[in-house]
C-alpha cells in the first residue's frame, strides 16, 4: 500500500470513529438506522467519505448494510471502547509520535525547523509540516520567529502529569459552578449507559479501553457544557492534549472501577442540578486520581517523602 | 449474614514486602475475607490503590527534616562496599533504625489492633512487634527476604552473599555480623522483656510464628537444610505474584522487534544516577530494547538513546512477563518475579539479601551476578549477551516457570491464612 492510500485509509478510520462518537452522543441503540446526510452534516464532510467510513464499520461488523441501501447500527455503542486503527499509522502520525517521544527523551531540542526534522527522520517536507500542524492543533507546538517551531516541552516533561492535575483541580470543579452551565441530557444519558456497563464488570474482566473512552468523554462533556467559551476552550484543549501526549499512567483496575463510580456520582448531581455538590465531588475525584507513591522506600530509610506516581 | 473475617497485614516500609502482601490480600479478598493494611505513614495510598482499607500508624522515628543529600551520599558510599564491609557501614545502622521503628510503633500498633479486632495478623517484616504476639489472635510471619533469613547450619549467613559449604568465610561474616548488631540486639531484647516476651538469640530480631510461616523461596533456589523446617507451620510459596494492570510496551525509536531487557534496582538503587547513566552508555551500543526504572530521577537524564526507555513507576510483573532478561538488585520480589516468568536474572546487588540472591542465582544456574560497580563496558555487554544466548538456562527457567505458575503461591498462602481465622 503506497503512502497516499495509507493516508486516505487512515482518514477514513478517523471519520469512522467520529461517526461512532456522534452515535454515542445521540444515545443511539443497536438496530437504529444511520442517516448518511445527517452524519455528513455533523462531521462536516460530504456523503462520499461518510460512505467509505461506514464501509470500514461494516467490515468490522459494527454496522450492517441494509438490502435496500444504507446501514443499521449492529452493536451497542455504549459498550464499544473505540476503533483500533488497523492500518499502519500515516507517516505524519508516526512522525508526530516520534517527535514527542524524542523530545521527551532529550534526543531532540524543543526548538526545531522543518528542515532539521526532515534530516532527523528522513521524511518529506510535507510529512513534517503535517505532523507539526497536528502538534499545533493539539496545542503541543507553536510557530516561533523565523523558520522555527517550538515544541512544548512542559506538556510532556517529567512534571507534566502533576502540573496537569494541579490545573484541572483549579478549573474543572469551577467549570461545574459557572452560571451558564447547561446540562446535555442525551449525552449524559448515553455516558451513564456506558458507565453502567463498566460498573457491572469485575476487576479481572474490566474493560480498560471502554473506561478510557468514557473517562475522556466525561471530562470533555463537563468542559463543553460549562457555558463559558473561554473556559470551555481551555479545558477541551487541555483534555485533548493530555490524551495525545501524556504517558500512560499505570493504574489498577480497582482504582479505575472506583473512578467510574465517582464519574457516575458527579453526573447524578449534575442531573439533579446540585452543581456545588457536583463540584465538590469533582475536586475529590481529581485528588484521588492523582496517585502518589513513596519516592524512596527500604529498610532503614527515614520517613519517606512523596512524588507523583 | 456472617461478617467477613478481617485479616490485618502489616508489611514493612519497602515496596517488595508491601506488594507481595498485596498479592496474597487479593487472593484473600476473592475468598471472601476482608484484608486491611496497617502501614507506615509514607505508604498511605499504596494499598488503597489496590482497593484495600489502610490504617496508617502515626509518623514513626525521629521525624523532622531529612538531609537527603547526606542520606543519599552516605548510602551510595556503603553500596560500593563488599557485604563484609557493609556490616559496619550499612547493616548495623539499619538494624538500629529498624529497632527504633519497632519501639516507636508498639503503642499505636497495640491500640490499632485492639480497634481492628483482626481474626489473623500477617507480619511481613524482619523485626518483631510485641503488640502482634500479645494481640491474642493467630499471627503469620512472611519471610519475603531470601531463605537465608531463617538460619540453619547448612545455609549461608544472612546478608553475607556467601555460597557453597560452611567454611571460614561463613564464620568470619557471622562473627562480625553478631558483633556489629549486638548493641541493636541488646536494645531489642530489652524492649521485648518490657513487653513480657522472651529474648531472642544473638543476631535474631524476629521469632518464627507458632501458627504459620510463609517462605517466598521458590523451589528452584531452596536450600537443603540441616534441620528441615516443620511443614505443619512452614509453607514454601513456589511463586507469589500479584495481579497487576497490563503494561503496553512503548514504541522504541530503534530495534523495535529486538529482545526486551528490563533494568530495575528498586527505589534505593535508582538513586545512583551516574551508575545507571554509565550502564545506559553500554545499552546504546547493543541491539536490544531496554526499559530502565529511574525512579523519581527522570529529569536527571538529559539524553536517552533510541533503544532505551526510562520509566518511573510501572506494574513490574507485567513488564517482567514480556522481558527476555531482567537486570536487578537481587531484591527478593524482583528475583521471584523473574523466576515466575522464566526470565534470567543479571544481578548487581548492593545491599541486604540482594547479595544472597545474587550468589544463589549463579549457584543454581538461573542467572548471573556481576559487581554493581566493578565492570568494564565489554564485561557488562558480554554478561547480557551470554544470558540471552544461554539456551540451557532458558529451558530450565521455562520448566520452573511452568511449575511456579501451577503452584499459585498467593492462593496457597491465602488459604493457609484463612485456615487460622
Amino acid at each position: 500500500m503506497d503512502a497516499e492510500t495509507k493516508k486516505v485509509k487512515h482518514r477514513h478510520v478517523e471519520l469512522a470513529q467520529k461517526i461512532l462518537d456522534v452515535v454515542t452522543e445521540r444515545g443511539m441503540i443497536r438496530g437504529e438506522r444511520l442517516p448518511e446526510q445527517a452524519l455528513a452534516s455533523r462531521c462536516n464532510v460530504s456523503r462520499t467519505p461518510i460512505r467509505k467510513a461506514l464501509q470500514i464499520l461494516a467490515d468490522r461488523l459494527i454496522v450492517a448494510a441494509e438490502p435496500e441501501g444504507g446501514y443499521l447500527l449492529a452493536i451497542d455503542p455504549a459498550s464499544f471502547p473505540g476503533l483500533e486503527d488497523e492500518q499502519q499509522p500515516a507517516e505524519e502520525t508516526e512522525l508526530y509520535n516520534a517527535i514527542l517521544r524524542d523530545l521527551s527523551a532529550g534526543r531532540i531540542a524543543d526548538s526545531q525547523t522543518v528542515a532539521s526534522l526532515q534530516r532527523r527522520y528522513d521524511a518529506s517536507r510535507s510529512a513534517v509540516q503535517n505532523a507539526l500542524i497536528k502538534l499545533s492543533e493539539d496545542n503541543l507546538a507553536e510557530r516561533a520567529p523565523g523558520q522555527q517551531w517550538l515544541i512544548k516541552q512542559f506538556a510532556i516533561g517529567g512534571d507534566a502529569v502533576a502540573k496537569s492535575f494541579e490545573y484541572r483541580l483549579s478549573c474543572e470543579p469551577l467549570a461545574l459552578t459557572l452560571p451558564g452551565f447547561r446540562r446535555d441530557g442525551p449525552a449524559i444519558t448515553s455516558l451513564r449507559h456506558s458507565m453502567d456497563i463498566l460498573r457491572g464488570m469485575t476487576e479481572t474482566g474490566f474493560d480498560q479501553k471502554l473506561f478510557e473512552r468514557t473517562d475522556f468523554d466525561f471530562h470533555m462533556l463537563i468542559a463543553r457544557s460549562c457555558g463559558n467559551p473561554f473556559m470551555s476552550e481551555a479545558l477541551v484543549s487541555h483534555h485533548r492534549r493530555r490524551r495525545s501526549s501524556q504517558p500512560p499512567v499505570h493504574v489498577n483496575a480497582f482504582r479505575l472501577m472506583q473512578s467510574n463510580t465517582e464519574h457516575m456520582q458527579i453526573l447524578e448531581q449534575i442531573e439533579r442540578g446540585h452543581m456545588d455538590l457536583a463540584s465538590d465531588l469533582m475536586r475529590v475525584h481529581i485528588q484521588l486520581s492523582h496517585s502518589q507513591r513513596p519516592r524512596l522506600a527500604g529498610r532503614g530509610v527515614p520517613p519517606v517523602f512523596r512524588v507523583v506516581g | 449474614m456472617t461478617q467477613p473475617k478481617v485479616i490485618a497485614f502489616f508489611p514493612e516500609a519497602s515496596f517488595g514486602a508491601a506488594l507481595n502482601c498485596v498479592g496474597i490480600a487479593q487472593q484473600l479478598r476473592s475468598l471472601g475475607a476482608r484484608p486491611v493494611f496497617i502501614c507506615h505513614p509514607g505508604f498511605r495510598g499504596v494499598f488503597a490503590e489496590y482497593g484495600f482499607p489502610e490504617y496508617p500508624l502515626p509518623s514513626l522515628g525521629a521525624g523532622g527534616q531529612t538531609d537527603w543529600t547526606d542520606f543519599i551520599n552516605r548510602h551510595q558510599d556503603a553500596f560500593r562496599q563488599t557485604p563484609l564491609e557493609q556490616i559496619r557501614s550499612y547493616v548495623g545502622p539499619t538494624w538500629d533504625a529498624i529497632v527504633d521503628t519497632a519501639i516507636a510503633a508498639e503503642e499505636p500498633l497495640r491500640q490499632l489492633l485492639a480497634q481492628l479486632k483482626p481474626a489473623v495478623i500477617v507480619l511481613d517484616n524482619v523485626v518483631m512487634f510485641p503488640a502482634i504476639t500479645n494481640a491474642g489472635v493467630p499471627w503469620v510471619r512472611i519471610i519475603s527476604c531470601a531463605e537465608t533469613e531463617l538460619p540453619d547450619l547448612a545455609v549461608p549467613p544472612y546478608l553475607s552473599g556467601c555460597g557453597g559449604k560452611p567454611g571460614p568465610d561463613w564464620t568470619l561474616f557471622a562473627e562480625r555480623y553478631h558483633k556489629a548488631v549486638a548493641p541493636a540486639h541488646r536494645r531489642m531484647n530489652g524492649f521485648l522483656a518490657e513487653c513480657g516476651l522472651k529474648p531472642r538469640p544473638p543476631g535474631e530480631f524476629l521469632e518464627n510464628s507458632p501458627f504459620l510461616n510463609l517462605l517466598l523461596s521458590p523451589d528452584a533456589v531452596r536450600f537443603e537444610r540441616q534441620i528441615p523446617l516443620d511443614p505443619k507451620t512452614h509453607v514454601y510459596l513456589n511463586g507469589c505474584v500479584r495481579q497487576e494492570a497490563p503494561y503496553a510496551l512503548p514504541a522504541f525509536a530503534a530495534h523495535r522487534d529486538a529482545p526486551l531487557i528490563l533494568v530495575s534496582f528498586g527505589s534505593l538503587g535508582a538513586m545512583d544516577v551516574a551508575m545507571i547513566q554509565r550502564m545506559i552508555g553500554v545499552f546504546e551500543t547493543m541491539p536490544y530494547r531496554f526499559i530502565v526504572n529511574v525512579g523519581p530521577w527522570r529529569d536527571d537524564y538529559a539524553r536517552v538513546p533510541d533503544n532505551v526507555f526510562l520509566e518511573s513507576w510501572f506494574p513490574q510483573p507485567s513488564v517482567v512477563a514480556q522481558a527476555s532478561l531482567f537486570i536487578h538488585h537481587g531484591g527478593n520480589n524482583s528475583f521471584c518475579e523473574a523466576l515466575y516468568y522464566g526470565v534470567p536474572s543479571l544481578i548487581m546487588s548492593y545491599c541486604w539479601d540482594g547479595h544472597d540472591n545474587a550468589r544463589r542465582a549463579q549457584d543454581v544456574g538461573v542467572g548471573r551476578r556481576i559487581d554493581r560497580y566493578q565492570w568494564t563496558d565489554t564485561e557488562l555487554a558480554d554478561a547480557i549477551t551470554a544470558l540471552l544466548d544461554d539456551v540451557a538456562m532458558h529451558n530450565r527457567l521455562e520448566a520452573n516457570s511452568k511449575a511456579m505458575k501451577q503452584s499459585n503461591g498467593a492462593a496457597v498462602a491465602a488459604r493457609a491464612i484463612l485456615d487460622l481465622a
